[in-house]
């Protein structure tokens, strides 16, 4: 088949076309060929990723007798194909393929006919072979030599007569799909590869109440957008509002992006939201009108006569069709000729809502169809269609938006929850005495969502009937009754793959299940008592043969703590408008095996029979019975949306997982061969059966039942357990050894009598018993020239060593022209200009002064400089040291900056108490080094407690603000972030090493401790500016308080062995499978970056929960060398309940022997607000 | 924010890109150098439908900085092959069928690659393993684990 084209039909000088006249100027195309022989059919449906274009070449191919590489298939774009609806319930090859073959048949028809009249021979005698028709005397003529110049226009008949079964030479051949080798070498085109010129970047900014389309507040909840909030973007081009529709126009996409992140939208409060939290309640309180399906017998009374009453109820989660690619679209604009490039999967309805929302006639506009992720029903497609077009609209250029995954999580239609009440029982021979359903489907057709949020259409919510998908069981049962509670959506809902099918026959296959268990009878053998259509007979003997089932009327007990056991489930998907008509029948033997202590179920076998009928493709038939047990297998074990407060909490894969390639199932197809019967729709049935086959499974293992899927740990280990859950106890807290408390062998010793005059002076303030220094005169700015090119190299390394520009440089601001904001807990204060600007930098200060602020903390005119500029480090910085780095400032170039003045709260603003703080904790002195230690231990010292002051941060600080002498390097806070101990107080389960110690520094890495974030990210960065020796140096120093060495490579494996993380038993767990692991599990395949590990991770172990919170909100996004790998921010993808539930996981998970964090929830609330 | 211009190896060609540091290697790829192998699927490093090859080792380019790949050797799957010339592990999933909507495609065939570089017979559970983290939400695995089988040269005919 030639290669798919969306926009072809290009006229050739004559053609051939099959043609439905829609009225007296519109008529649709099915088939055309041209002079050049090419074959082009139009289908109104489009190729979801399920094959369909291929399947219908083949049909096309086989009914015109031309090649399949001769047929071009176009699908689902508005001013090309028919309208044939939805590509919704398996029914394309059922029953959008049957004009298309028709119209096949009746052109090969046309032109035999007309070769007969041209060779002057009966069309008996002539052989079509690849569009050439040929006469038993070898004479021949093709199409296109039939066609000739001629428009030929045939309508399309009802009556044509197609091909009989027994002729097929390509439908029913296996054919490799014709996309796919596009596909596996990026030159397919998607609908989110489009692009056209002068296209911008859109991005769109949805309400607060995620997920949730009804309600007077649905359009109606925007207070302001503040414009001025992303004045600082490039290339932005436009902030659009209409309604609660809000969107952001930019020309990279980048920007985009930034823009609607950073746009300061207002909304009015949500009211409260419907508690989805148990949703059997909020079901069975949603207001519905009953509508009943069958009413058999007598119903009433075969249930009071019943010898065993059987009252079930089954509740079906909601969940998401979790298309892999977010939604996205193209539209352009443009005066009567408007184009949308779309992944829709309904692009007729699409134009009319289209047409509807900008108000202008559907003829003006045009959908063209692009392939896109796989949807399985109505994901986001026609939502980004509609924002491109009104962001297009308003820029008056073509904008593409792609949804991000945390929108199309929360707002795409969900496949709904669904409440099915089964009341009956058995009769005195065990057989079922009646049979009353009643099922609730809280799902509509989900309106585009532009309409809803522009005000286009009422938030009122439609009501449709839509439950009854295959409600009415397959089996005959005497006294029956089905009733169809049709109710509004809850939350934003519509059709998903199965469609209410799926859950109403988990409903019918569960309860068969149950009633054979009671009557003692196979689970099997009973379904077949009551089954009468044979070819659904012929199907479950078919499968149970295959999969080897043994008759077991009374279930076995299994022992052990893992159990293992087999379930059976049927349905015929009975799908579109009530009654509906069935697709494939199907039917699974699914093989389960449960952990009872941890409540983790694996599907390891699943036999999946079906008869479909003809099947066009047999191999695309096997691929979408695969896909959809192992869709239909994630659905039953793993899937559920999770709410809070009534909006839709999950937006990422942690949140919402799917299953994964280890946990699937094997699978064995069985599709019987009935070439002779009409081809059916596939795909969809094969999901029918799952989640009742493994119900069924479940309870053959454990002997417990389950009637509401996902079947997780924690619904299984309930089940198992009751109420109070086994789950396995924290190990209790490990008793620290005793540690040093180490003291800085170089801090200021007070004695009592002057601590107590100092804390009076400071006290009462008697600022002029100390009066600060005399004001150094100003000097003219230093020539440059006067300092070697190796002085100031030096300088520059020693600046960099001491991390002047991390505070004296704004984010983006000028080297070293101050401003930067420093939080401290007494007020901001706002780093000095240090560029040697004379009128607001250091530029008029002489060494002298310069040497004072560094040693005393004086500024140049005198008055008191605060401690959070460490000169209580500097000042033991040596002089030559100290004149490199002031020449190396005074060579800088000079910025005329003033940082703002600083804010702080009285008596803290008070210049003049300083004097006293220094009388208690400062001593200017410069380092001396201790004889009896070696001398890297003391270069390391120096380096550390000058320059580097590192205690600075890494050791706590007294209510005045001053480093604890008596806690040296026991662990401070710096900036939002905990520095940790670095001492043998460090929380880090392997001790620090000298080795250790001088990799991290090095490179910001350690295997044993984890990489450098927040403000030691730029310590480390800092820190290249120092040689080897010297890094070594500090590590020697900083070595030197802590324990003596461990094994680390032992404690490390041990750790890392007694905490992998095997079950998704919590949501906690859940999310760090889903978001975390891919880079942090151990021994997973190597990724750019590193792979720290979290047993080992010193913020896993440390006493609050501070840097563990800050990294998963905030990320890594400068990490102190791009080898180490970034991290993403979750502050975006993560509700803080969802953040709560993931850092308590960790720390229990690996730090088992650390007590729970307590105050995580207010440690995220004060990270998510910070700035770092 | 700075656009310095940021000089990128990708498939062997030097590019030069005047995006904003912070920009995701992704969106340079794919919007500044047209290369559309890599799909945007949640911009977390989650589901691996962005996967590159960065000096070798499987990347997730939707949350690497293009800064942080200045001088560094980029591959897309264009860098693979083509339709006319496949590379051994593209021709694999084709061979397999390995598709269904073909968007996690991208990052199932470039994880692949990775790991047959270090791994060049994955028995099938270091497969299973290897793409663990890359996400298809069609049901494409088992012909998708059938085509690392294949590309690495121990597919049995007889397993299905």
């Amino acid at each position: 088949m030639a290669s798919p084209v969306s926009n072809g039909a290009e006229r050739q000088s004559g053609s051939l076309v099959v043609v439905r006249s829609v009225d007296e100027v519109t008529s649709e195309t099915f088939v055309r060929i041209t002079a050049d022989g090419s074959v082009t059919a139009y289908n109104g449906h489009v190729d979801l990723g399920t094959g369909i274009r291929t399947a219908l070449g083949q049909i096309v191919a086989e009914e015109l007798d031309v090649s399949f590489a001769r047929v071009v298939i176009v699908l689902g774009d508005t001013a090309l194909v028919p309208n044939q609806g939805a590509t919704i319930a398996s029914e394309t090859i059922q029953i959008t393929a049957v004009p298309l073959r028709k119209a096949a048949a009746q052109a090969r028809q046309f032109l035999i006919a007309r070769a007969a009249e041209r060779l002057e021979l009966p069309e008996v005698d002539l052989r079509i072979e690849d569009g050439l028709v040929r006469g038993h005397d070898n004479r021949s003529v093709s199409y296109g030599e039939l066609i000739g110049g001629e428009e030929i226009r045939l309508e399309l008949a009802d009556d044509v007569a197609v091909k009989p079964v027994g002729d097929y030479a390509i439908v029913g051949q296996s054919v490799p799909r014709v996309d796919l080798p596009a596909k596996a070498t990026g030159e397919l085109t998607f609908v989110h590869d489009i692009r056209v010129p002068g296209m911008l970047h859109g991005r769109v900014v949805r309400p607060p109440y995620a997920g949730v389309d009804a309600g007077p507040f649905v359009g109606t909840s925007l207070l302001a957008v503040d414009e001025s909030s992303v004045r600082d973007i490039p290339g932005l081009v436009a902030v659009v509002r209409i309604g609660d529709f809000v969107g952001i126009v930019a020309e990279r996409e980048e920007n985009a992006i930034r823009a609607a992140e950073q746009l300061k939208v207002s909304w009015k409060p949500t009211p409260a939201l419907n508690d989805l939290s148990d949703v059997e309640t909020a079901l069975r309180a949603n207001p519905s009108t009953p509508r009943t399906l069958i009413d058999k017998g007598d119903v009433d009374a075969a249930i009071s006569g019943a010898a065993k009453p059987m009252q079930r109820t089954y509740v079906w989660p909601y969940q998401m069709h979790a298309s892999i690619g977010p939604s996205c679209a193209v539209a352009d604009f443009a005066d009567g000729n408007i184009r949308v490039w779309s992944g829709t999967q309904n692009p007729h309805v699409l134009r009319s809502d289209l047409a509807l929302l900008i108000e202008r006639p559907e003829s003006e506009i045009e959908v063209i169809r692009l392939e896109a992720a796989g949807c399985y029903g109505r994901n986001c497609a026609d939502d980004v269609t509609a924002d491109a077009l009104l962001l297009s609209r308003a820029v008056g250029h073509p904008v593409r938006v792609q949804l991000t995954r945390e929108q199309e999580h929360a707002w795409e239609p969900k496949g709904t929850a669904q409440l099915i009440d089964v009341n009956g029982g058995l009769d005195a021979n065990g057989g079922i005495a009646a049979y009353d359903l009643a099922t609730r489907y809280p799902s509509n057709a989900a309106p585009t969502l532009a309409l809803l949020l522009t005000g286009r259409i009422a938030s009122e919510p439609a009501v449709l009937q839509m439950g009854d998908r295959t409600a009415i069981p397959p089996y005959d049962y005497d006294h029956m009754r089905v009733v169809a509670h049709d109710m509004p959506p809850i939350v934003r809902a519509s059709w998903f793959r199965g469609v209410s099918a799926l859950p109403n026959t988990f409903a019918h296959e569960s309860y068969i299940d149950e009633a054979a268990t009671e009557a003692g009878v196979d689970p099997i053998q009973y379904r077949l008592r009551y089954l009468r259509d044979q070819r659904a007979v012929d199907l479950v003997n078919a499968v149970a043969e295959r999969a080897g089932w043994t008759p077991r009327p009374v279930r076995e007990e299994k022992y052990g703590d893992i159990v293992h056991g087999r379930g059976f489930a049927y349905a015929l998907y009975v799908h579109s408008k009530f009654p509906g008509y069935g697709a494939a029948w199907s039917a699974w033997v699914a093989d389960v095996a449960v952990n009872k202590t941890t409540g983790d179920v694996s599907v390891t076998r699943v036999v999946a029979g079906q008869d479909s009928g003809l099947m066009i493709n047999p191999d695309g038939v096997r691929h979408q019975i695969h896909g959809n047990v192992i869709q239909s297998t994630s659905r039953a074990l793993r899937e559920e949306v999770s709410f809070e407060r009534g909006a839709v909490a999950a937006r990422e894969w942690g949140a919402y997982p799917i299953i994964p390639f280890p946990d699937v199932p094997k699978i064995d197809v069985l599709m019987l061969p009935r070439a002779d019967q009409p081809p059916l729709g596939v795909g969809e049935s094969a999901s029918v059966p799952s989640a009742a086959a493994i119900a069924n499974a479940i309870f053959d293992a454990t002997g417990v039942r389950f009637r509401e899927p996902p079947f997780t740990p924690e619904r299984i280990l309930r089940g198992l357990h009751g109420a109070a859950p086994a789950t396995p106890q924290a190990l209790p807290a490990r008793a620290k050894p005793s540690s040093h408390i180490w003291e800085n062998p170089f801090a200021k010793r007070a004695g009592i009598v002057a601590t107590i005059a100092a804390v009076c002076t400071a006290a009462i303030g008697i600022g002029a018993a100390l009066l600060p220094g005399r004001a150094i005169a100003p000097i003219a700015r230093p020539d440059a020239s006067v300092y070697s090119a190796a002085t100031i190299a030096r300088g520059q390394q020693l600046a960099a060593f001491g991390n002047c520009a991390e505070c004296h440089t704004t984010r983006n601001g000028a080297l070293y022209a101050g401003g930067r904001a420093l939080e401290t807990p007494f007020g901001t204060i706002y780093a000095t200009n240090i560029t040697p600007d004379v009128e607001t930098g250091i530029g008029a200060w002489s060494y002298p002064a310069f040497e004072r602020a560094m040693r005393d903390g004086l500024h140049r005119d005198g008055r008191q400089l605060y401690p959070a500029f460490p000169y209580t480090h500097f000042s033991k910085t040596n002089d030559a040291d100290m004149q490199a780095l002031y020449a190396y400032l005074m060579t800088q170039p000079a910025v005329h900056a003033t940082a703002p003045a600083n804010t702080l709260a009285f008596p803290f603003n008070l210049r003049q108490l300083l004097a006293g703080w220094n009388a208690l904790f400062h001593q200017t002195k410069e380092f001396k080094p201790d004889p009896a230690k070696s001398e890297a231990w003391n270069r390391g010292a120096y380096l550390v407690e000058s320059l580097g002051h590192c205690s600075g941060c890494h050791s706590p600080r007294n209510a005045l603000g001053a480093e604890q002498g008596n806690a040296y390097l026991a662990g401070g806070f710096a900036e939002g972030w905990e520095a940790p101990p670095l001492t043998s107080l460090s929380h880090a389960p392997i001790p620090w090493s000298e080795d250790e110690l001088f990799a991290y520094l090095r490179t910001g890495h350690s295997r044993y401790h984890g990489v450098a974030a927040g403000p030691m990210a730029p310590v480390v960065r800092d820190l290249k500016a120092l040689p080897d020796q010297d890094i070594r140096a500090m590590a020697v120093y900083l070595n030197s308080f802590n324990d003596a060495a461990t094994d680390a490579v032992a404690l490390a494996a041990k750790l890392e062995s007694a905490t992998q993380v095997t079950t998704g038993s919590s949501t906690g767990a859940r999310l760090y499978q889903g978001a975390c692991a891919v880079c942090h599990e151990v021994g997973g395949l190597p990724l750019f970056g590193s792979r720290p590990s979290l047993a080992l991770n010193s913020n896993l172990h440390s006493a609050t929960s501070d840097n563990l919170i800050q990294v998963i909100l905030h990320g890594i996004a400068a990490p102190v060398s791009s080898d180490l790998g970034y991290m993403p921010a979750f502050r975006n993808s993560m509700s803080d309940a969802q953040i709560e539930e993931l850092v308590t996981f960790l720390r229990k998970q690996f730090a088992p022997d650390k007590p729970a964090w307590t105050g995580v929830r207010e440690t995220i609330a004060r990270v998510r607000t910070s700035t770092h | 924010m700075t656009q310095t211009p940021i000089r990128l190896t990708v498939n062997g060609a030097i590019h030069e890109v005047a995006a904003a540091a912070e920009t995701p290697l992704l969106y340079v790829l794919r919007n500044d150098l047209a290369l559309n192998g890599p799909k945007y699927g949640c911009g977390l490093g989650e589901c691996g439908t962005c996967t590159v090859l960065i000096d070798g080792a499987p990347a997730r380019s939707c949350v690497i900085p293009v800064s942080g790949c200045a001088g560094r050797d980029i591959v897309t799957l264009e860098g693979l092959g083509t339709r006319d010339k496949p590379d051994v592990v593209q021709q694999a999933f084709i061979d397999e069928q390995a598709a269904q909507c073909g968007y996690c495609l991208n990052g199932m065939i470039m994880t692949t690659k990775a790991l047959l570089a270090i791994n060049p017979r994955p028995t099938e559970q270091e497969a299973l393993a290897a793409l663990r983290y890359n996400l298809c939400r069609c049901g494409t695995h088992v012909e998708i684990l059938r085509a690392v089988m294949r590309a690495s040269g121990q597919l049995t005919e007889a397993a299905d």
